[in-house]
């Protein structure tokens, strides 16, 4: 070997040996990240930018804390358009371009869908957010689903037991002529079935429907103790002013059930004294029973900034499910002390998660084990007033038992 | 003999090759994911310039051929479990019949008429699909990929070098028809209709001829896609943004040559894809809308026209 060589060969030990020293720590002090996509533009983009803002709030809050594994936390967001086209190339660049640590899945079913047969196939640990029945066909052991439903029939059996109190004989039906709306109308036609309830009148709508005034009337004439209603949002406000308008006649007890959209600010503010009586499913009110630690700190800072972002400034629906994502990661990682995905996975599949929506405890299938859709009663709501929602008494939790704070009240007599 | 070793045989010869060694070699996997999407468009932007271009009836339809390319896939994959390239063949054979159908009831139609007559299509197929259930109605149905055909590795690098395969096959096929006695009879329908009658040209055969091939490339460009997702529902398969950007590609490129689709469709997508991940969603349907209109107010007549006019006053000052 000439000097040259031996010289060159010296060198590169040495850069070698101080690589080696310094990269260690430094590489310690990498980020964790983790990646994820969230409909900021597009139909979902309202609830998906509020539910950034959770998670960007949990990010404040681990690194406030000193991170994860003694490393900062660091969120990689996409916008996914709402599209589900978007999604696996969006994943695809948070895995091998991005090279992320962790995985969220984007907000709501169809943007997941895709991306259930990649992680998979890469044997990922995947948080899903408000998806409803994704995993069922792929059946993937690394997935678990923040939303507090499982099956179909859990959006409305608590709307038919507190049907109950009245001794309902009679159901009407008022679904939108949607895949996801039908599915859902099913489980309810069948708890019907169960209580023996018959069906007097049932129609189903489509989804561009403006005028719902026939409708009601028809409702009205068929006099039902109950009537289920699955809506989406421009439904559901034109359903309850259709109603205040036209009226459904005394003989309806219970009216409500699935409809979404009333469970946003937005819509509560334009609906106002219009809401009283109805029975709606949600997943997160301000009553007493649902005071889980921490989440009434949470939604004091997210109302914060959700005012200054333009979103929903109320934010019990989708944000406490996303900073709760957020914390069952944590506690993964800080109890296993491991990133690795596997490890993740069972210690998410046999512990319980404490959250600020409560302890969580997942069932096989990669859902909740235990359901907890609650049916809230709107009372003594008064016209153009967001701030009233977020006192305890306007929204009253009749169904579960187990979350009840008050007892369901007759349609018209709430109405009063 | 002496067509296949022409220029163009051999550069779509090379690319294919090209698209072959890319998807065996070690490349990072977000790149045929992002390929796959920019040659999608290639093959769109390219069958838009058929009929859109070539004889000048612009159509908005697009999205309803590449969505029923995609759902005639699910349906042969469901039942049948028909292997990609069946699916494909036979999304060109419906959606090749499905465009000579449309070009029936519509091409009595001129202009804007026909252009809204475009768009109705892609409604009534999105709703036929919603209703549905087989092909999982408006949910969606989710699709667990095969194995993919050796020697690929993974099914996305299949993918991109079929879609390589398709956009080569297309950009061959606009070529075919844009100098061929096809190309000359719709270039003179697009210019005066009557005229061209009256000397001879067949209108409303070549019209039905440019909707069957048109629609069937969409088709087969939206064949791959349940299998590109593992995944497919209504809205975003007959999104409007496939017509938006098919149109602009081939608008922003130039329509009056095979080669303006290609060129456009590649800067549109590839932009659209870098500014997705870079900057933001919002920002990438912007792109399309501020090149669309910077193209259309300062260069009509596409990138192609760009160079031509550039390149005219340096071949004048060349000349003695």
């Amino acid at each position: 070997m000439t000097g040259i060589k031996r010289r060159g060969v010296l060198v590169a030990g040495v850069l070698a040996l101080a690589i080696g020293a310094f990269a260690s720590p430094a590489l310690a002090q990498q980020p964790i990240k983790i990646g994820h996509s969230m409909a900021l533009t597009g139909a979902l983009g309202g609830g998906g930018k509020a539910a950034l803002i959770a998670l960007q709030l949990w990010v404040e809050d681990v690194n406030a804390k000193g991170g994860l594994l003694g490393r900062k936390v660091e969120l990689v967001t996409y916008d996914d358009q709402s599209n589900p086209a978007t999604t696996p190339g969006i994943y695809t660049k948070l895995l091998d371009v991005d090279k992320v640590d962790l995985l969220i899945a984007p907000y709501a079913t169809v943007p997941t869908a895709p991306l259930m047969p990649l992680v998979k196939q890469r044997g990922l640990l995947l948080m899903g957010n408000y998806s409803f029945q994704v995993n069922s066909r792929v059946q993937h052991d690394m997935w678990f689903n923040n939303a507090p439903w499982n099956v179909a029939a859990s959006w409305s059996d608590n709307f038919f037991k507190a049907g109950k109190k009245f001794n309902a004989k009679t159901v009407a039906f008022l679904v939108a002529d949607q895949e996801f709306a039908q599915n859902l109308a099913r489980g309810a036609k069948s708890i019907a079935a169960t209580q023996g309830l018959k069906t007097v009148y049932e129609q189903n709508y489509p989804p561009t429907t403006v005028d719902f005034s026939s409708m009601i009337r028809a409702i009205r004439s068929a006099k039902p103790d109950i009537v289920y209603v699955m809506s989406y949002p421009n439904d559901s406000v034109a359903i309850v002013r259709s109603v205040n308008e036209i009226g459904v006649g005394p003989s309806v007890k219970l009216i409500g059930g699935g409809m979404v959209g009333l469970q946003f600010a937005p819509v509560m503010e334009s609906l106002g004294s219009m809401l009283n009586g109805w029975v709606n499913y949600h997943t997160y009110v301000p009553e007493k029973s649902m005071e889980f630690p921490g989440v009434k700190n949470f939604l004091a800072r997210y109302a914060k900034k959700a005012v200054e972002a333009k979103v929903d400034p109320l934010g019990y629906y989708l944000p406490p499910y996303n900073y709760a994502i957020g914390q069952m990661l944590e506690q993964a990682v800080t109890a296993t002390k491991s990133l690795d995905h596997k490890v993740l996975a069972k210690y998410i599949r046999e512990n319980e998660m404490k959250t600020i929506v409560g302890g969580i405890r997942y069932g096989k299938d990669g859902e909740w084990a235990d359901a907890r859709v609650v049916m809230v009663q709107f009372r003594g709501v008064v016209d153009k007033n967001v701030e009233q929602f977020r006192q305890p008494g306007k929204q009253v939790i009749v169904e579960p038992a187990a979350y009840k704070t008050g007892d369901v009240l007759p349609f018209d007599k709430a109405r009063k | 003999m002496r067509r296949l070793a022409s220029p163009f045989g051999i550069g779509a010869a090379a690319t294919v090759v090209l698209a072959g060694v890319l998807a065996l070699g070690g490349a990072n996997e977000y790149f045929f994911f992002a390929g796959y999407v920019v040659l999608q468009f290639v093959v769109l932007a390219t069958a838009w310039n058929i009929l859109g271009g070539y004889a000048g009836y612009v159509n908005f339809g697009t999205a309803a051929f590449f969505g029923i390319g995609a759902y005639t896939s699910v349906l042969l994959f469901k039942s049948l479990g028909a292997p990609l390239l069946v699916q494909m063949a036979a999304a060109a054979v419906v959606t090749g019949l499905l465009g000579f159908g449309t070009g029936l009831l519509t091409l009595r139609l001129r202009g804007i008429f026909y252009s809204i007559a475009t768009v109705a299509v892609i409604f009534i197929a999105e709703t036929l699909m919603i209703n549905w259930r087989y092909v999982g109605g408006a949910t969606g149905l989710q699709l667990l990929r095969p194995a993919p055909m050796l020697p690929f590795e993974t099914y996305t690098r299949m993918l991109f070098f079929i879609m390589a395969v398709v956009a080569v096959l297309a950009v061959a096929i606009a070529r075919y028809i844009e100098i061929s006695w096809i190309g000359r009879g719709l270039r003179a329908l697009r210019d005066t209709e009557e005229a061209a009658e009256c000397s001879g040209v067949p209108t409303l055969r070549l019209k039905l001829l440019a909707c069957t091939i048109s629609g069937a490339l969409m088709g087969v460009a939206g064949a791959p896609l349940p299998m590109y997702l593992s995944f497919l529902e209504p809205a975003s398969s007959f999104s409007l943004n496939y017509s938006v950007v098919a149109l602009a590609g081939a608008i922003i490129g130039g329509t009056a040559h095979w080669l303006g689709p290609v060129l456009g469709a590649i800067l549109l997508a590839s932009m659209q894809q870098i500014v997705t991940v870079t900057i933001s969603s919002e920002m990438n349907v912007l792109v399309v809308g501020v090149m669309l209109v910077v193209f259309v107010v300062a260069a009509p007549d596409g990138i192609l026209g760009l160079i031509r006019k550039l390149r005219r006053p340096r071949a004048a000052a060349g000349k003695p």
